[in-house]
C-alpha cells in the first residue's frame, strides 16, 4: 500500500509546487488564479514544440520559461489595468474566462488533445522501493516544492521587499501613497509565478503525456492542496499537494477505486471546507 | 403596471411562436438543426443565468449537471421507464438538483469564491466518472425515442422552444417575486439582503439548485436531440465555455441567454464557412466576456441601458419629478393605522451593550430603552459609536456584551435575518439597494409580506418616491434614500433604525424628511431611532434625544434640554459647523 | 514660493462634481487647515492632491513641479505624504516595519520613535493590536519618517480622546515649525482653528472662505455661516461667493 502510494509522489510535487504558487498569487496580489497552470502550459508547450522543431533541450527550455513567464505577465497586466479595483468574484471570474481562452488557443496551437510526448528534463530513476520506481522528475519537483516554499517564506519574511509586498497585499493604495511601486511589484509576481508554474509542468509533464488541456486542469488539485493551507499556508500547501498525490497514488492501486481516482481533488475540497467551517456561521457578509 | 405585466409574456409567446412558424415551416433540415441546438444551449444557458448573472455566485460545473439530466434521461430509456421523454427530463432535472445542493451546501457558507473552486472540482470529478462509465445505452445504441408529437425534427425544435419559453416565462415571474428580488439584491449586497429578513443561505442555496434543475433539463432535451450521448459533451471545457459565455451574454435575461444559444449554435459555423477554425469562437468569447466583466454590463444589458437612457430621458422631461412630489402636510394621508404601537413594554431595550474591536472599545455600557411609537434621536460627533450600536442590535457585529430585548423578548443569539423577521428593521449609511430592481419589487422585498398594489402606491406616495415600475438604476441617490425609508417602514416592523437619512439631502427636504419621520409611529406602528447629523432634523423629528460620545451614552431626554447640556456641547467642541445651533 | 498650489481642482465621483474649481496653496513651515461640513468634498480634495482620486481638471504643482498626472507613489517619492482617514495602519505588521515601509534609509526610523517615544515599547508589537491614539501616532510618525515636504493629514482626530488629539495637534505644530508644509483636515474645527495658520472652508464642492485661521477663531458665527450657507446677505467677510445649492447645480 505504501509502496503504491509513492507511485504518486511526482503527482503529488506538482500539485504542492502549482498550489504554492497558486497562494503566493492569493496573498500578494489577491487573485484566485484559474489560469495558473495554463501559463505554465504555455511555457511547457513552447519548449515542447521547439525541441520537437529540432532546438536542443536547453535553450528550448529557457524560451519555454520565457514564454511562461510572458504569458503571465500578460494575466497580470490585464489584471492590474482593468481589474485593480473589482472584488475577489469578478478577479476569479476574469482568470476563468482567461483559462477557456488560453485552453482553446492552446489546444489550436498545439494540435488538440492528442497526448505528446514530452522531451525528459530528469530522466531516469532516483531510487526503487518493492518495484515502484520513483523518478528523479519526483524527486526534484518535490525538491522544488519545498524550495519555493522556503523561499516564499524567507523572501517575505526577511527581505525589504518581501516586506514592501506584505504591506503591498494588505492595503493597496496606502502602500501606493507610501511611494511603494506598486503595479511593478505586482507584476515581478505575476512574472515569478508564471516562470515557477512553467518549470514545474515541464518537470512533470513527461509523467503525463499531456495535451495542452490536461496540464492546464492540473489547477483543480493545486487550489485542493492551496485549500488545505487555506490559501495562506505553503508549508500546510505542500504538505496537502504530497498527500493528494499519496492519495491519488493509493487509489490507483485498489481496483474499484482506481477508475475514478481523478474524482479524489473533489472529495478533499469538500472535506477541507467542511471542516474548515465546521464552527463559522454564515456571516451575512458585505 | 398592466402593461409592464403582460409586456414580457406577449413578447415571449409571440417570439415563440414566430420562432417555431419561420424555423420549422421554411428552414431546411440542418438549420433547424442548428436552431434546436442554439434554444439547448439557450435552456442551459439560463442556469447560469440563475446562479452567476442574478445570484453572483460562480459556477463552472453547470455541463455536468446537465450530464447528470442527460444520464438520468438516457438511464430511465434503457431501463424502459413508464411515460416518455417530457417526463423522464423532468426526473432528469430533479436528479441534478441534490448534486447541487450537496455541492452548493459547504461551498456557499463563506463569502468568496469557494463554489467557484468546488464547482470546478466537481465538473473536473464528473469528466473523470463519465469517462469511465459510459452513458446508458451508448454501447448497445439504444436511442432515445422521442415522443410521438415531437418525433420530427422540426417538430422537436417547437418542443425546444416552448421548454425555453416556459423556464423563462418562470424565471421572468420569479425575478418579480420576493424570493427572485432576494437573488438580485443578495449579488449586490449580502448584508443589505439579511437586513431585509432574507436568509441569505437558503437563498443562495436554492438558487443553486434551481440551476442545477435548469441544466438537468437542458440535458435531458440534449438527449432527445442526439438519442444517443458522449461524455465529450458535458466535460469540464463545455462546462467553462458555458460560462464564459454565459457571462458575455448576460444569460439572467431570457433575451441574452437566447443570444448565446444562438451565438454557440452560429458563430462556429459562420467560422466553418469562413475557412476559420471554429474554435476561434470560444476564444472570442473569452475575449467577450473579458470585456464585459470589466464594463460591469454583458452584452445584452450594454443594449438593454441603451434604451433605458432614452426612456429616463422622456420621463426628466416631464415637469413633476419624484422629489418635488413630497405631499404637503398629514392632511393627505388617510387615517391612523397603529395608534399605540404594537404593545405596552419598551419597544426596545438596550441594556449594557459592549462592542469591542481589538483594543478599541466602540461603546461601553450603552443603556438604551425606546418607549413604543417614540422617535429617539441618536446623536454625536464621528466614530461615537453609533453605527456599531445599529450594527449591534440589528446582528451584524458578531460579538457584544449585553442584553437586547425587543417587547420584551431577547433578540441575542438570532442572527441577523432572524432578528429582521421579528421586528428590527434598518437602513444604511450608503444606500445599498440593488439597481437590477424596480422600485416595486424593492419594497416588496423589504416588506416581507404581502403588500397589496394600493398599500404600495399609498407608501411610496406618502415619500414622493417613483413609479413602482422605473427601476433602481435610473433613479438619482437622494431618491434611493428615501426609498430606503419605504422599504423598511413597509415591513412595519416594532423598531426602525434610521442611519443618517438626511444624508445629502438639501435643508428643505431634510425638513420635509423629518415630519414624515415623525409620522412613522403612528402611520406604521414603529418606533424609531435616528441616527442623524443634522441636528435640525433631530429636533423636528424627535420626543427624545440620547448622545453618544466615545462609545458612552453621555446625555439623554428631550431635544432642548439635552441639546443645551454643557457635556453635549463639549462633544461637539468646536463642532458647532455639525449643525448644532446651541 | 509655495510648497503646493493646487489650482483649479475639479473632481468627480459616479459623474458628480464633489470637488468644483478648488485652489489653495501651501507654505513651507505652516499649516492650512481644511474645514467643512460632511461631504463638502475635503477628503476627496486630499485625495486629488495625493493621486487616490484623479482630477477631473486643474492642476497640482508640487514644488514647482507639475504633479497631477503622476501615479501616488511617484507623488510620495517627490516629497508628498498623505495620512489617511480611518488610521490606516498595515495591521499584520509590527510597529517598526510599519516604519520600514516608509523610510529608504534603514537610520531614519528611529526619527519616527523620537517624534512619539510611546511608540517605543510597541516597537515589535503588530499594529493592528496598537490602540487607536497609537495608530494614528504610528501614521503620523510613517509619514514623517518619510521625510515629506508636504504633508496631508486626513481627520485625524476621529474617534480619539481630547488628550491624544490636543498631543497629536502639538506634533503637527512641531513638523510645521521643522519646515514642512501642513494640509489639516478636521472636524473639530475650534482645536483646528487654534493650532493652525492659514484656514479654507469648503462648501459643497467649493472654497468659499480662504484667509487667517485668527479671522475665523474670532467670530464663530462667520464659521457657522459658511458652513451652512445661511445669511449670505450679511458681511461676506473672507467669502468669495455663495453658491446655491448643489441639486440645482446638476443636469
Amino acid at each position: 500500500m505504501l509502496t503504491a502510494a509513492l507511485a504518486g509522489l511526482a503527482a503529488g510535487g506538482t500539485y504542492a509546487l502549482l498550489g504554492v504558487c497558486a497562494v503566493f498569487t492569493y496573498r500578494l496580489v489577491a487573485v484566485v488564479n484559474f489560469a495558473g497552470a495554463a501559463v505554465g502550459a504555455v511555457g511547457t508547450f513552447a519548449m515542447v514544440m521547439l525541441h520537437q522543431a529540432g532546438m536542443p533541450l536547453v535553450p528550448a527550455v529557457a524560451i519555454g520559461l520565457l514564454a511562461g513567464t510572458i504569458a503571465s505577465g500578460l494575466v497580470g497586466a490585464v489584471m492590474s489595468t482593468w481589474f485593480a479595483e473589482s472584488d475577489a468574484q469578478t478577479k476569479a471570474a476574469v482568470t476563468v474566462a482567461m483559462l477557456v481562452g488560453l485552453i482553446f488557443a492552446g489546444l489550436r496551437v498545439t494540435g488538440g488533445q492528442h497526448p505528446r510526448q514530452v522531451p525528459a528534463l530528469f530522466p531516469g530513476a532516483a531510487f526503487s522501493l518493492d518495484n515502484v520506481v520513483v523518478t528523479v522528475a519526483a524527486v526534484v519537483t518535490i525538491a522544488l516544492a519545498i524550495a519555493f516554499a522556503i523561499g516564499a517564506t524567507l523572501f517575505l519574511n526577511r527581505t525589504r521587499v518581501g516586506l514592501l509586498l506584505r504591506a503591498l497585499s494588505e492595503h493597496p493604495m496606502t502602500a501606493e501613497l507610501m511611494g511603494i511601486r506598486t503595479r511593478l511589484l505586482s507584476a515581478a509576481i505575476w512574472l515569478v509565478t508564471g516562470a515557477a508554474t512553467s518549470l514545474a509542468l515541464m518537470i512533470v509533464a513527461p509523467e503525463w503525456e499531456p495535451n495542452f488541456m490536461t496540464l492546464s486542469e492540473l489547477i483543480v488539485p493545486a487550489f485542493a492542496a492551496a485549500l488545505m493551507g487555506s490559501f495562506r499556508s505553503f508549508w500546510l500547501t505542500v504538505v496537502g499537494g504530497i498527500g493528494l498525490g499519496l492519495l491519488e497514488g493509493m487509489a490507483s492501486n485498489l481496483a474499484w477505486l482506481s477508475q475514478y481516482r481523478g474524482g479524489l481533488p473533489f472529495v478533499i475540497i469538500v472535506a477541507v471546507l467542511l471542516w474548515g467551517q465546521r464552527g463559522a456561521r454564515w456571516d451575512e457578509a458585505r | 403596471m398592466k402593461r409592464a405585466n403582460i409586456g414580457p409574456f406577449a413578447g415571449i409567446l409571440g417570439g415563440s411562436l414566430a420562432a417555431i412558424a419561420i424555423v420549422a415551416g421554411l428552414l431546411p433540415n440542418y438549420w433547424v438543426f442548428l436552431c434546436t441546438t442554439a434554444v439547448i444551449s439557450a435552456v442551459t444557458l439560463q442556469s447560469v443565468g440563475v446562479v452567476t448573472g442574478r445570484t453572483g455566485m460562480i459556477s463552472l460545473c453547470q455541463m455536468s449537471f446537465a450530464g447528470i439530466g442527460a444520464w438520468t434521461v438516457a438511464w430511465l430509456n434503457v431501463h424502459g421507464a413508464p411515460g416518455s421523454l417530457p417526463l423522464w427530463i423532468l426526473i432528469g432535472g430533479l436528479v441534478a438538483v441534490p448534486f447541487g445542493v450537496t455541492i452548493g451546501l459547504p461551498a456557499l457558507r463563506l463569502r468568496g469564491i469557494n463554489l467557484a473552486v468546488v464547482t470546478l472540482g466537481f465538473a473536473a470529478a464528473f469528466d473523470n466518472v463519465l469517462g469511465a462509465m459510459t452513458f446508458p445505452g451508448q454501447a448497445q445504441f439504444k436511442f432515445v425515442p422521442r415522443p410521438l408529437l415531437f418525433s420530427g425534427d422540426r417538430a422537436y425544435f417547437a418542443f425546444c422552444v416552448i421548454v425555453f419559453a416556459l423556464i423563462a416565462l418562470a424565471l421572468y415571474l420569479l425575478s418579480r417575486s420576493r424570493f427572485g428580488a432576494a437573488w438580485m439584491a443578495i449579488r449586490h449586497s449580502e448584508r443589505a439582503t439579511a437586513a431585509h429578513g432574507v436568509s441569505i443561505p437558503r437563498s443562495k442555496v436554492s438558487a443553486f439548485a434551481l440551476s442545477a434543475f435548469i441544466a438537468g433539463i437542458g440535458g435531458g432535451l440534449l438527449a432527445g436531440q442526439l438519442g444517443t450521448l458522449v461524455s465529450g459533451s458535458f466535460d469540464i471545457m463545455q462546462s467553462l465555455a458555458l460560462f464564459v459565455l454565459g457571462t458575455m451574454v448576460g444569460a439572467q435575461h431570457g433575451d441574452g441567454a437566447l443570444l448565446g444559444g444562438i451565438l454557440t449554435a452560429f458563430f462556429p459555423e459562420l467560422l466553418r464557412r469562413l475557412h476559420l477554425p471554429q474554435d476561434l469562437g470560444n476564444i472570442a468569447f473569452a475575449v467577450g466576456a473579458i470585456q464585459a466583466l470589466s464594463m460591469g454590463a454583458s452584452s445584452s444589458e450594454a443594449l438593454r441601458t441603451l434604451l433605458w437612457r432614452r426612456r429616463a430621458r422622456r420621463l426628466r422631461r416631464q415637469p413633476s419629478s419624484a422629489r418635488t412630489a413630497i405631499a404637503p402636510g398629514p392632511a393627505a394621508m388617510p387615517g391612523t393605522i397603529f395608534p399605540g404601537g404594537h404593545g405596552p413594554a419598551p419597544a426596545l431595550d438596550i441594556a449594557g451593550l459592549t462592542v469591542r474591536y481589538g483594543s478599541v472599545v466602540a461603546l461601553d455600557r450603552v443603556d438604551l430603552k425606546v418607549a413604543a411609537g417614540a422617535v429617539v434621536g441618536l446623536i454625536g460627533p464621528n466614530g461615537a459609536g453609533k453605527s456599531t450600536l445599529i450594527d449591534a442590535v440589528t446582528g451584524f457585529v458578531n460579538r457584544y456584551d449585553g442584553a437586547l430585548m425587543l417587547e420584551g423578548c431577547g433578540l441575542d443569539g438570532l442572527a441577523a435575518h432572524r432578528r429582521a423577521l421579528v421586528g428590527v428593521r434598518r437602513t444604511w449609511q450608503q444606500t445599498r439597494i440593488a439597481p437590477d430592481l424596480t422600485v416595486g419589487g424593492y419594497v416588496r422585498l423589504a416588506a416581507g409580506r404581502r403588500l397589496s398594489g394600493g398599500e404600495l402606491a399609498q407608501i411610496l406616495d406618502w415619500l414622493g418616491c417613483p413609479d413602482p415600475e422605473e427601476r433602481i438604476a435610473a433613479i438619482d441617490v437622494g431618491t434611493r434614500r428615501l426609498l430606503d425609508i419605504a422599504g423598511v417602514v413597509a415591513a412595519r416592523p416594532r423598531a426602525i433604525f434610521l442611519d443618517e437619512p438626511a444624508a445629502g439631502q438639501s435643508h428643505e427636504e431634510s425638513m420635509r424628511l423629518a415630519l414624515r419621520i415623525a409620522e412613522i409611529p403612528a402611520r406604521f406602528g414603529s418606533a424609531v431611532v435616528l441616527v442623524e447629523h443634522d441636528i435640525d432634523l433631530v429636533r423636528r423629528a424627535c420626543s427624545q434625544v440620547t448622545v453618544l460620545d466615545f462609545g458612552q451614552v453621555i446625555a439623554s431626554g428631550p431635544p432642548d434640554r439635552v441639546l443645551g447640556e454643557e457635556a453635549v456641547i463639549k462633544a461637539y467642541l468646536g463642532a458647532a459647523q455639525e449643525g448644532l445651533t446651541v | 514660493m509655495s510648497a503646493l498650489d493646487a489650482s483649479g481642482v475639479t473632481i468627480n465621483r459616479a459623474g458628480l462634481p464633489v470637488v468644483r474649481a478648488a485652489s489653495l496653496s501651501l507654505k513651507a513651515g505652516s499649516i492650512s487647515v481644511l474645514l467643512g461640513a460632511n461631504g463638502a468634498g475635503k477628503t476627496t480634495l486630499l485625495e486629488g492632491i495625493s493621486g487616490v482620486v484623479p482630477l477631473a481638471g486643474g492642476t497640482v504643482t508640487l514644488e514647482g513641479r507639475r504633479i497631477e498626472g503622476s501615479r501616488p507613489n511617484q507623488r510620495a517619492r517627490l516629497g508628498l505624504a498623505h495620512v489617511q482617514q480611518g488610521r490606516a495602519v498595515f495591521r499584520l505588521l509590527t510597529t517598526e516595519e510599519n516604519l520600514r515601509i516608509a523610510c529608504h534609509r534603514e537610520g531614519s526610523i528611529e526619527q519616527g520613535f523620537e517624534l512619539f517615544p510611546e511608540l517605543k515599547p510597541r516597537r515589535h508589537v503588530a499594529a493592528g493590536l496598537l490602540s487607536g491614539g497609537e495608530q494614528q501616532m504610528l501614521v503620523m510618525a510613517r509619514a514623517f519618517v518619510s521625510r515629506p515636504k508636504v504633508l496631508l493629514i486626513d481627520e485625524m482626530s476621529l474617534g480619539l480622546a481630547p488628550l491624544i488629539v490636543r498631543r497629536l495637534m502639538a506634533v503637527v505644530r512641531e513638523l510645521a515649525d521643522r519646515g514642512l508644509a501642513v494640509l489639516l483636515v478636521e472636524q473639530f474645527a475650534a482645536l483646528a482653528l487654534a493650532t493652525g495658520d492659514r484656514a479654507h472652508v469648503l462648501r459643497r464642492g467649493r472654497i468659499v472662505f480662504d484667509g487667517d485661521c485668527a479671522s475665523l477663531r474670532d467670530a464663530p458665527e462667520k464659521l457657522h455661516r459658511l458652513y451652512l450657507g445661511e445669511g449670505a446677505d450679511g458681511d461676506p467677510g473672507g467669502c468669495f461667493e455663495m453658491p446655491r445649492p448643489m441639486e440645482e447645480d446638476l443636469p
